[in-house]
This record gives structure tokens, C-alpha cells and sequence, in this order.
């Protein structure tokens, strides 16, 4: 009876011990855990680099492959909707080149902004999470800084740098919850490439002056709001004043007022415009043009003029 | 059993990790990714015996510890909350009823999707995406069903419903 009584006090102490014990070695390898947390997750990256770019390889082989079954019923329609857009592309192209050859006004405009010169880091992808968040394989070694801009090849933003490692960054992207970005509409083109595909005729000294006042008469138009993400890789425009005029399908570019990005980047294009009178700001529902189905590499740009 | 199961869970959860960031980014249903630790740090715990805390929160800590490496969060968040939801789980299915034939799928998925949102909404400060959160949810209950029937099918030639 003593014995067993001995015994139970004896449990009991070690209870009390386990549940002291427990929760102490516990916050302690939470405190060593965050002391070398760069050192744990970079070499978490450089170890898992040669596997992720495998599994990464074969995710996007798969999905285009699943894709092409998928999208089979709509290649025609396709087909013919690119062959449409580039009919439409090429008008645009000689119109804008022989506009930029003799047009002054437009490089007036250009003055107020920054340069759109800057010098980038080629990054490929490695991963992406539930955040928004993905992680590039450049870090500080290679001169990768918090905050740069990221962009792909066609010029259209992805994000900016979030966090740096020594061998890998994490990229915020702009769906991210947490980012904003400063737009502008882009109406120059849209509407030029509409109004000159029908005068097919005109491409005489005159019409190039004509297209240069519209152009700057457009340009002052421009819409200015923000861009938030909204997490799950979607984002929509926001404090656009009710009285501006957005449409459906305009395209929307970083603006001069954002010190985050240089200006010009793609951003996305309108898809649905809400709008309530009672509201001082009218919303629209973004399609971003960043695709990371599509992505092959990520630009991080180094260095860009800020001043506007 | 258990020895076996915790020396191979931690190259699972490794791997699934990698899976969940590279691989299943192709397949993200409108940017949602299943959250493939979860799934198998839940299946870990849902078929351990009420008892052993030691191995919920060894399956915790190695969980959170992932998650904590592939999220831009501090270390220690997503620990304490799986160690907090993996005890949390053992409390419901003790007061649910344990039938000859182990949980049915219902039970599971019931305490799946709850535990998960749980975790959503306290990671992201309770300011989730719903709709996005409901895909993630789905997405990840199909690989969770999925992961049930495997183990179910290994159980089946054992008496007990537990794994180990």
C-alpha cells in the first residue's frame, strides 16, 4: 500500500516534470529554429534546387499536355481569334513606328517620366506557395536586393523581391494580399489600332500628325488607380474616382507615381468593371498577364531611374 | 510500427513539400495548391492512438517546420498551431464513436476540412479568401480521400484500426 503510494506520488511528479519539460525543449527549438532560420531555409533551397527543377520540368510538361486535350475543341477558334489580333498588331506596329519617327510631342510626354532603361538578373522559378509567394533561384550572391522589381520577357510584372537568401529570393507577387501597385489605363494603343485598321488609306505626314495630337489627347486621359491582390494568384483595380471612365478590356501598366516599379510594366487588363454611384471609387476585376504556366524565366530588375 | 512510421515521415513530408511547391503549381485550381503536409500530418494523427503525445507532437513539429520553410512566416507559427490541432483532433475522435470497420469517411473528412480551416484562418489572421479558401479545401480533401483509402486498404488485414 506504501509502495503503490510511493509509486503514484512518484507518477505524479514526472507529469508535472513531462508537462514543465515539454513546452520548454519545445520554444527552445522554436528560439534555435528562428536563429538560423536564413541558414535553414537556403540550404533547404540549394539541396532541393536540383529536385524542384525536375519536378517542375515534369509539373509543366503534364499540365500543357493536359492542357492541349483539354483546349483541343477551341484551336480553331483560337487559331483564328491570333491571326485576327495579329492582322491588328501589325497595322498597330507600322503606325506606331512611323508615329515615333516623326512625332515630338510623344517624347514630350516620355520626359515627365522616368527612362525605361535598367539593367535585370535572369532567375528561374523553383517554387510557389499558398501566399502568393514564389522563390527564385538568385539571392544575395548575385546581387539581388529586397524590394527590386520582377518582370519576364514580354515586360510584365510579377511581383518584387520579397526576402533574400544567400542562393534564392522570394518573389511577393502582385496577387499577394498584402501588395499594391500604382496603375495607369492604357488607351494610346487600343484605340489606335481601332481607329486605324478601318483607314487602311491614310498613312501620309498628315495622318501621322493627327495620330500624335490623339495620342497626347489620350494620354492625359489616362485613368490612374491601384492594383491589390487578392490572393489565389487574382487581383483587381481599386480607387479609381466614379467619374473616370474605364472599360472593359483596357490595359492597365505601371504608373510613373509608383516609386516601387518602373513604369510601363504590363500589369493586367480589365474584365469587369463594378461600379456603384453611391461609392466614391469604382473597382474592376483584373485578368493579370502574368502566367506561370507559361513562364520560362523571371527578370529581377537591378537598377532603374526613379525620378519622375 | 510507430519507429518505422516516424524514420519515413520525415522524407515524406520532405517530399511532399517539394511536390506541393514545384509540381502542383501547374495544377492550381483558380491559385489554389492542396496543401499536401497538411494531408499527411492529419492521416499521421488520425490514426494514432489517443495517447501517444509524443508522436502528435514529434508530427507537428516536423509539419510546421515544413510549412514554416516553404511559407515567408517565422519559425514556430505553424508548429505550435499543428501541435494545438493535432491534440484538438484526438479530443474529437474520442468523443466520436470508434465501430469495428475504424472512422468512416464522413468523420474524417468533417474533422479534415475543420482542422484545415482552422489552420487557414489563423495563419492568414482570419482574413481568408473565401472562395479560395474553399477550393483549397476541396483540392486538398481529394488527396485527404485519397490518403484514407490507402490506409484503410493497410488496415484492413489488421485487427486494429490504429496505423501502429
Amino acid at each position: 500500500m506504501n509502495f503503490s503510494g510511493k509509486s503514484f506520488v512518484n507518477k505524479k511528479k514526472y507529469a508535472w516534470l513531462k508537462i514543465l519539460l515539454i513546452p520548454t525543449i519545445l520554444f527552445g527549438l522554436i528560439f534555435a529554429l528562428n536563429a538560423f532560420s536564413f541558414q535553414i531555409k537556403n540550404s533547404f533551397q540549394v539541396l532541393s534546387f536540383p529536385i524542384q527543377k525536375t519536378f517542375s520540368f515534369a509539373g509543366k510538361s503534364s499540365s500543357n499536355w493536359i492542357g492541349s486535350f483539354l483546349n483541343a475543341t477551341n484551336l480553331s477558334k483560337e487559331n483564328y481569334n491570333l491571326k485576327n489580333e495579329n492582322q491588328k498588331l501589325l497595322a498597330a506596329l507600322s503606325i506606331l513606328q512611323s508615329i515615333q519617327e516623326g512625332n515630338q510631342a510623344l517624347s514630350a510626354i516620355s520626359e515627365t517620366c522616368q527612362d525605361k532603361n535598367f539593367t535585370t538578373i535572369m532567375a528561374g522559378i523553383t517554387g510557389l506557395n499558398n501566399e502568393d509567394i514564389l522563390t527564385i533561384n538568385k539571392g544575395s550572391e548575385d546581387g539581388i536586393k529586397e524590394g527590386m522589381p520582377v518582370i519576364d520577357q514580354y515586360n510584365v510584372l510579377y511581383g518584387k523581391i520579397f526576402k533574400v537568401y544567400k542562393n534564392f529570393s522570394q518573389v511577393m507577387l502582385i496577387s499577394n494580399k498584402n501588395n499594391v501597385v500604382n496603375v495607369q489605363t492604357q488607351k494610346i494603343i487600343s484605340k489606335e489600332i481601332e481607329s486605324n485598321i478601318d483607314t487602311d488609306d491614310k498613312t501620309s505626314t498628315e495622318n501621322i500628325e493627327e495620330n500624335a495630337e490623339k495620342i497626347i489627347f489620350e494620354a492625359e486621359k489616362n485613368v490612374n488607380g491601384i492594383v491589390k491582390g487578392a490572393g489565389g494568384l487574382s487581383i483587381f483595380l481599386d480607387l479609381v474616382p466614379v467619374d473616370d471612365k474605364i472599360n472593359n478590356g483596357e490595359i492597365l501598366i505601371t504608373s510613373c507615381i509608383d516609386q516601387n516599379f518602373p513604369k510601363d510594366i504590363l500589369v493586367g487588363r480589365i474584365i469587369e468593371i463594378q461600379k456603384n454611384d453611391q461609392k466614391p471609387f469604382q473597382q474592376a476585376q483584373i485578368s493579370p498577364f502574368f502566367n506561370l504556366k507559361s513562364v520560362k524565366n523571371l527578370f529581377v530588375i537591378t537598377d532603374y531611374k526613379k525620378d519622375i | 510500427m510507430i519507429w518505422f512510421w516516424s524514420i519515413i515521415i520525415f522524407p515524406l513530408f520532405y517530399f511532399f513539400a517539394i511536390l506541393q511547391t514545384s509540381f502542383l503549381i501547374y495544377f492550381n485550381l483558380f491559385g489554389s495548391i492542396p496543401n499536401l503536409i497538411f494531408v499527411l500530418f492529419f492521416i499521421s494523427i488520425f490514426y494514432t492512438p489517443k495517447n501517444n503525445y509524443y508522436f502528435i507532437i514529434f508530427v507537428g513539429l516536423l509539419a510546421g517546420i515544413f510549412l514554416d520553410i516553404i511559407s515567408i512566416s517565422q519559425f514556430g507559427i505553424s508548429i505550435i498551431l499543428l501541435i494545438i490541432i493535432g491534440l484538438l483532433i484526438k479530443k474529437i475522435q474520442f468523443l466520436l464513436k470508434d465501430n469495428d470497420n475504424g472512422y468512416s469517411l464522413f468523420y474524417f473528412l468533417v474533422i479534415f476540412l475543420g482542422s484545415l480551416l482552422i489552420y487557414n484562418l489563423v495563419l492568414q489572421n482570419l482574413s481568408i479568401n473565401l472562395i479560395n479558401s474553399l477550393i483549397e479545401l476541396v483540392y486538398s480533401s481529394v488527396f485527404a480521400i485519397f490518403g484514407f483509402f490507402i490506409v484503410k486498404k493497410v488496415l484492413k488485414n489488421r485487427k486494429s484500426n490504429k496505423i501502429f
